[in-house]
């Protein structure tokens, strides 16, 4: 990453000319749900805002989910990704907050990481030039990528025909271009399942949802809204094996696999199609959050954060799927709103007055254990009520929430089912955390554990 | 249709590409046939982009000549067509007393090749050269003159400026039949006919540099009969470090140089390669041998993040059944035709060596080269948005807005040079081949974002429909066309 410096309007050495400077509280990067949100709270707090976005649209990805299912939390109604994202495109525009669009981040230049009243400056790519923003606090909503085909490793030819679900949504929603005429679909993702349903609506057919799990890993209400209700089988425990076809994608061969996931010799079948959409997990994209120092957490490929969503760099949030993927746009906001808030008071110098500064002392990890795959915030250093996300990795009927604190558990929660496919949300007590703190311990543990039934 | 040229090169992969910018330089008219819609497609593709030192061939073969000098000749040539060439030096690990051994015997075969510089280090140096080496490495053969390049640039550049020189290039030409009339190969009379379907090229000279499938032109010709033999490597490619790795080999088989872990010159680690005898024309990745390729990179880098794959691809490498040299020189059968053949690995790192040896053994039959006036050795490269520095990226925004509209945001390829990537010439006809020319498509997300907006690109550029953009050659359609009517 190039670095220039920022307190000097001059721009690097060898610059013909300075490159343009603009002067704001909260820079926020990405302009799709998470960033319109926290764009908006930070701008409700009275901080100078401007939301820097790749594409000539602010919405992000829910341009192109055209489907519904949105907002029923937000805004108690059900609405298309859409016009979920309208209704923040409104309040955006109907504001001061400066918009960037067609323009690219490519890169967050901190300063020294131990001046808390750093500027934070971040230069873009645009049209009309390039363009130097800075802010006392930048917010990362740069949202997600999907994985792809070859990180999991699917052997075979590399036909064309081969698409992210993503990707194909974006041809038939956005393009209005047919990818093909016969899908199999790997991955029974939220993307993959609603993929299934849009292709056979569009008459591309279906051959199956293939999932190498032995559950499905979208929510329930898609299983059933678009693949039961459309007669798309699903099979489990199952994976596509080998591409085949050289130019265009002719079969995929799909194998059972055994309990350790990998592919069972003998149950090889080819199964004819000319395109494979994969729905194979979601990633954060921090490409940029690492290049500015940002610390990642192994887990969710996401920030480690504190109970404000900042980053380890004093003044850089996140929020939305750039930190953890999330399963509803509904949370995204959530998040995203409070993250905006955070940064807004970082940098009007508010932090002691709202849920901000750190308390003496307060310095806990937050690690998770049992079957949650991670635990968010990876931090706290403030006493008092702070929500706690995680996942499962399997599925389970009975388990219950733990905190521990060395051998002492300090809470439990009450026996339920859990789903990997939904993102849980847990209000960790504020004397909860007193209690930890009296212990003298400096990690916390979430621990979720199968109950035996009796 | 037809037309005659003093020489006909059969292949545009690395070999073809470097022979054609070779000759150039000469008062020749020249014609590059090949069979795909574009640059290095065959062999050339599946390759690790490694610049080989020459420590391995036996001395005495065609190889152990054409791999130190080519290695040698990269960093003018580098120069030249403006190509990224990094000459990191490289180190082949060894774990036991053993091992030690078999560096110290490839020492003495590098010395005979005329490898510079060559030693045998201890585990201190191997640190200080290469800190992520295994820690259980003892010894090394550390080679200062290796080094690496993007072998797709390299091809391509080398055509450009041959093109640029007046070189003719066909493309989606395979050759279906040769005939070859009587007479002298010197009388000046244009005895190749060379039958393609996108018409037919007539020659005085022929070259043979068609990889995998210089066998099957060598028999059209009724020049010397020999098998191919489809050695099939597997290649990973993973995500780019904050500091390119050295390449890092190990001990070598008698057939193949075994797993080497290498950066690469934009940054990522490619892990080259596994060799196993395939049916021809299977460039399928295998399971086993991408676990064979992650285990054995692990061995000498153990702090490699494996999980961090970019692509995974395979190819065919063009060995000659019963030798393991090139075959380079004139046919002993047809007076006329030279061939260029069996260029497996090294094929890469001798190719401008092998361009340097072809001319010679064509002005030692005889072809008479008289040096153009107006030749140009120099390839101006095209401008890369996201090495260029600030000054240069306003100007390029400046110059056209196109330069700050992104279009590939995991290697930051803005719409213009994916322009550029197609107008060049020969330019890009597919989204792969705007891939190899500006890197739109190949980065982390694989095209997840950007491939709709490249297919938008082509179809604009090329005044086609979407449904007719290809991903590759022939037959790679991406899309069908509209879902609906409406507009």
């Amino acid at each position: 990453m190039a670095t220039f410096d920022m307190r000097n309007e001059r721009a690097e050495a060898g610059a013909t000319e300075a490159v343009q400077t603009q002067a704001f509280d909260v820079v926020v990067i990405g302009g799709g749900p998470a960033g319109m949100a926290a764009a908006l709270a930070a701008h409700k707090a009275g901080a100078r805002v401007a939301i820097v976005e790749r594409e000539q649209h602010l919405g992000g990805i829910l341009r192109q989910c055209i489907h519904p299912g949105f907002g029923l939390s937000h805004f108690k109604q059900e609405l298309t990704g859409p016009e979920y994202a309208q209704r923040f495109i409104d309040q955006v525009r109907a504001t001061d907050i400066a918009l960037f669009l067609g323009s690219m981040v490519l890169g967050i230049d901190s300063g020294e990481s131990t001046e808390d009243d750093a500027l934070h400056t971040v230069m873009l790519m645009s049209p009309t030039g390039m363009l130097q923003l800075t802010g006392r606090a930048v917010v990362l909503a740069m949202g997600c990528r999907e994985r792809t085909r070859s990180e999991i490793k699917i052997p075979g030819s590399r036909p064309a025909g081969v698409f992210t679900a993503g990707l194909a949504q974006r041809y038939i929603n956005v393009e209005n271009l047919k990818p093909g005429s016969r899908a199999v679909i790997l991955g029974s993702g939220d993307i993959g399942l609603i993929m299934a349903r849009r292709c056979t609506l569009e008459g591309i057919s279906v051959e199956g949802v293939y999932e190498l799990m032995p559950y499905a890993n979208g929510l329930r209400r898609n299983v059933k809204n678009c693949l039961d209700d459309f007669g798309i089988p699903l099979h489990l425990s199952t994976t596509v094996t080998r591409v085949i076809g050289h130019d265009r994608v002719e079969a995929v061969e799909v194998s059972q696999v055994d309990e350790h996931l990998a592919p069972i010799p003998g149950t090889e079948r080819v199964v004819p199609c000319d395109t494979l959409l994969l729905s194979v997990g979601l990633i954060p994209e921090n490409e940029l959050s690492v290049a500015a120092g940002v610390e990642l957490d192994p887990r969710t490929r996401g920030a480690v954060v504190d109970q404000n969503l900042q980053t380890g760099v004093p003044g850089i949030f996140a929020c939305g799927n750039v930190l953890h993927v999330h399963d509803l746009s509904d949370n995204v906001t959530t998040e995203s709103e409070r993250a905006g808030a955070a940064a807004a008071a970082w940098a009007l110098g508010a932090v002691g007055t709202a849920a901000g500064v750190a308390d003496a002392g307060c310095e806990l990890t937050v690690s998770p254990a049992g079957i949650a795959g991670y635990a968010l915030p990876g931090r706290i250093t403030t006493v008092g009520l702070t929500k706690l996300n995680f996942r499962v990795r399997r599925p389970v009927d009975a388990a219950r929430v733990r905190i521990l604190a060395g051998d002492e558990e300090l809470f439990a929660g009450k026996v339920r089912p859990f789903k990997p496919s939904v993102m849980e949300s847990f209000p960790l007590p504020a004397k909860v955390i007193q209690q930890a703190l009296d212990l003298g311990t400096s990690e916390i543990v979430l621990s979720v554990d199968p109950v035996e039934e009796a | 249709m037809t037309e005659t040229f003093d020489i006909a090169i059969v292949g545009a992969g690395i070999t073809g590409c470097a022979i054609a910018r070779q000759l150039a330089r000469y008062d020749l008219s020249i014609c590059v046939v090949e069979a795909a819609n574009d640059v290095a497609l065959g062999a050339s593709k599946a390759n690790g982009g490694l610049v080989h030192a020459g420590y391995d061939p036996a001395p005495g073969t065609v190889k152990a000549q054409v791999n130190a000098r080519g290695c040698e000749l990269y960093g003018t040539w580098a120069q030249e067509l403006g190509v990224l060439f990094c000459r990191t030096g490289s180190m082949v690990l060894g774990f036991s007393d053993e091992d030690r051994a078999h560096l110290e015997k490839l020492r003495q075969n590098g010395l005979a090749n005329g490898v510079p510089e060559l030693a045998i280090i201890g585990p201190d140096r191997i640190h200080e050269l290469e800190p992520r080496a295994s820690a259980d490495a003892t010894c090394a053969l550390w080679c200062p003159s290796t080094g690496y390049v993007d072998p797709f640039e390299v091809a391509i550049a080398a055509l450009e400026n041959a093109v640029a020189n007046g070189v003719t290039f066909m493309r989606s030409a395979p050759v279906e039949a040769i005939e070859v009339a009587g007479g002298e190969a010197t009388d000046g009379a244009a005895r190749f006919t060379l039958v393609t379907p996108a018409g037919d090229v007539r020659c005085r000279y022929l070259i043979n540099a068609a990889g995998n499938g210089a066998a099957n032109i060598s028999h059209m010709a009724g020049a010397e009969e020999f098998q191919m033999v489809w050695r099939q490597g597997n290649i990973v490619v993973l995500d780019k470090e904050p500091r390119a790795l050295m390449p890092l080999y190990p001990v070598p088989t008698p057939v193949s140089k075994g797993v080497i872990v290498t950066g690469t010159v934009h940054g990522n680690t490619v892990i080259t390669a596994t060799a196993a005898v395939r049916e021809p024309g299977d460039t399928q990745t295998y399971a086993a041998d991408v676990n064979a390729l992650l285990a054995g990179a692990r061995k000498l880098v153990p702090d490699l993040d494996t999980r961090r794959v970019v692509r995974a691809f395979a190819g065919g490498h063009p060995v000659i059944q019963g030798t393991n040299d090139f075959f380079i020189g004139q046919s002993a059968v047809v007076p006329g035709l030279f061939q260029a053949a069996g260029i497996q690995s090294p094929g890469v790192a001798s190719a401008p060596a092998i361009a340097e040896r072809m001319e010679l053994v064509m002005r030692e039959a005889g072809v008479e080269l008289h040096e153009r006036a107006d030749w140009n050795p120099i390839r101006r490269a095209p401008d890369d948005f996201d090495r260029a520095p600030l000054a240069r990226k306003e100007e390029l925004i400046k110059s056209d807005p196109a330069w700050g509209q992104i279009v590939c945001r995991c290697e930051t390829v803005p719409e213009a040079e994916i322009v550029a990537a197609i107008r060049r010439r020969p330019g890009a006809v597919s989204v792969e081949g705007v891939k190899r020319r500006c890197r739109a498509g190949m980065g982390r997300c694989q095209s997840g974002f950007c491939q709709s907006r490249v297919v938008a690109i082509l179809a604009r550029e090329l005044g086609c429909d979407p449904s007719e953009v290809l991903l590759e050659d022939t037959g790679s359609w991406l899309v069908e066309g509209p879902l609906k009517g409406v507009r």
